[in-house]
């Protein structure tokens, strides 16, 4: 892509992504990200998007192909180096607001190993919390938290893995304008910062245009490299 | 209206005919019903009723020393109900402690096929044979006594509470496992901080029902000389004193009437619906205590 000298943080070459080899989802001839790009995955539903991210997060393997996510075959990532949003988001509903970004915080590659919860763990996790304005719900039960809540939650916990990759499914969906402005920098910011990358579905080609370098679009299942630029409306607001 | 509408009348009526035609193998002689009933009313009249309540009095030795309004408390009824009571108790605390890591071992979600198929074939072990089976091999092991009692009692416990606790753990949602998964989290990591508090409220609510289905297993164990109130049934039913059996019999339905309760409140306490603004009888108890029983209580005796 742009900086052909950088190690790409997702590599894909002619992978085949899908449950049935007989019927095969996407085909992806080349794909790279790169540290601190944003790529947002769109198409209609049911075309295999949320496949394709788990694919890369190893957590489907692929009918053929080679994938190499921060250096290494999926199956055999480092811990805390992917942090994975699920549409459903996958959070303990019935424990607290910090146990769960606490969850992140303990993959955090940057922070002291311990066995039992840290306070440096819990120091970060904090900080992640009060940056997606969730301070005061620190420990509620997620169940209690409203959608939008909830997900803000599964931001926070992903952001305290400090990752190298982010994959978000539909991130934004039951946010308001005001919020996803908010997350949107908030994650934006780290991948920029700390030269991750971030790739995300997204529904709505607007908004996905608006907030990534690249668009994937899938449309019949064959993608080809990099469709084009599309350099984010909100970044260059920030700018 | 396909037969598939109507599966559970059709499976219904078709085992019914099954059990017919099976119990008409099995019995031989229909006549031996007819005087049943008439048995019965001897049994009750004659043997069994009225209850004797001697069984709540003091025993002659050891000398009883409480207080005398408390002096049931050194009668073989009580003594009895609550061994059963402690050997219920502390079995259900061993057997869950035991239990969990086994079921979490044992949860095909979280482990690989070969791992789950060892521990449940453990567990499938410890619940293939009754508590009072393990009872009597306890007791020719280590003797006469609630330690018999509570042995066999804990084995029974891991091998039903932990198919209880691994079904339910296989039960939760794959989507926050698989946010672990993706996390690296270790398969320990993914125990302690995702499945035990996903499935903390199905957890505790199992441990509470094993404790009431503990008390009313513990009646029976001391048949076989494994401690608690079975054993002083088992006594009067080698003297023929049917009149004391049935006193045991109302102290011990009793007893398992108020820990059923009991078991059932509190286990509403740890649902999903506890969250509702809907108080459960336990709450609305406490409730009630809280803010006129106690306040009452204190007032009324402040004035005198």
């Amino acid at each position: 892509m742009e900086d052909e000298n950088k190690t790409p943080i997702v590599h894909l070459k002619d992978v085949v992504i899908g449950f049935n080899s007989s019927r095969p989802l996407v085909e992806i001839t080349n794909m790279e990200i790169f540290p601190g790009e944003v790529v947002a995955v769109t198409g209609p539903s049911g075309i295999g998007k949320t496949t394709l991210l788990r694919t890369i997060a190893g957590l489907v393997k692929p009918i053929s192909g080679y994938i190499h996510v921060c250096g290494s075959n999926p199956s055999k990532i480092l811990r805390g180096e992917v942090g994975y949003i699920p549409q459903r988001l996958g959070l303990v509903r019935h424990a607290s607001v910090l146990h769960n970004v606490m969850l992140g915080a303990k993959t955090n590659q940057k922070l002291p190993k311990s066995y039992f919860s840290s306070k440096e763990e819990k120091n970060y996790s904090l900080k992640t919390i009060n940056s997606l304005g969730l301070t005061e719900k620190i420990n509620e039960p997620v169940r209690r938290l409203s959608g939008g809540q909830q997900r803000r939650v599964a931001i926070a916990r992903t952001l305290s893995q400090a990752p190298s990759l982010i994959m978000a499914d539909e991130f934004l969906s039951e946010l308001d304008e005001k919020t996803i402005n908010m997350v949107l920098r908030e994650i934006i910011d780290y991948v920029k910062n700390s030269k991750a990358a971030l790739l995300v579905v997204e529904h709505d080609v607007s908004r996905a245009r608006e907030m990534a370098d690249h668009l994937l679009v899938i449309d019949d299942g064959r993608v080809n490299p990099f469709i084009s630029e599309t350099r984010t409306i909100l970044l260059e607001a920030e700018k | 209206m396909s037969f598939r509408d109507n599966a559970v009348i059709w499976f219904s009526f078709i085992g019914l005919l099954i059990s017919v035609f099976l119990i008409n193998n099995l019995v031989d002689d229909w006549g031996r019903l007819s005087g049943s009933w008439n048995n019965l009313t001897i049994f009750i009249s004659e043997s069994l009723w009225p209850p004797n309540w001697s069984v709540i009095e003091p025993q002659a030795y050891p000398v009883c020393t409480v207080y005398p309004l408390f002096d049931f408390t050194c009668s073989t009824a009580w003594i009895g109900i609550i061994e059963t009571l402690k050997i219920a108790f502390i079995s259900t605390i061993f057997g869950s402690i035991i239990s969990l890591p086994l079921a979490l071992l044992a949860a095909r979600n979280l482990n690989p096929r070969w791992i789950s198929f060892i521990v449940r074939f453990i567990l499938a072990a410890a619940r293939s044979l009754p508590s009072i089976i393990w009872a009597i091999f306890f007791v020719i092991l280590v003797g006469f006594g609630p330690i018999s009692g509570i042995l066999a009692m804990t084995i029974y416990t891991v091998g039903y509470l932990g198919k209880l606790q691994y079904e339910s753990i296989e039960g939760i949602s794959s989507i926050p496992l698989e946010a672990g998964k993706s996390m690296g989290l270790s398969r320990y990591e993914i125990s302690k901080g995702i499945v035990i508090p996903e499935n903390a409220n199905d957890l505790i609510s199992q441990i509470i029902f094993m404790f009431e289905y503990n008390v009313r297993h513990g009646t029976v164990i001391g048949i076989v000389g494994a401690g608690g109130i079975g054993y002083y049934i088992n006594l009067y039913l080698k003297f023929l004193q049917y009149d004391k059996v049935i006193a045991y019999l109302i102290i011990i339905f009793i007893v398992v009437l108020i820990i059923d309760f009991i078991s059932i409140s509190a286990r509403s306490l740890f649902t999903e619906e506890g969250d509702s603004n809907e108080d459960s009888i336990f709450t609305s108890f406490l409730k009630l205590w809280k803010e006129t029983i106690l306040p009452q209580g204190l007032l009324f005796f402040s004035r005198k």
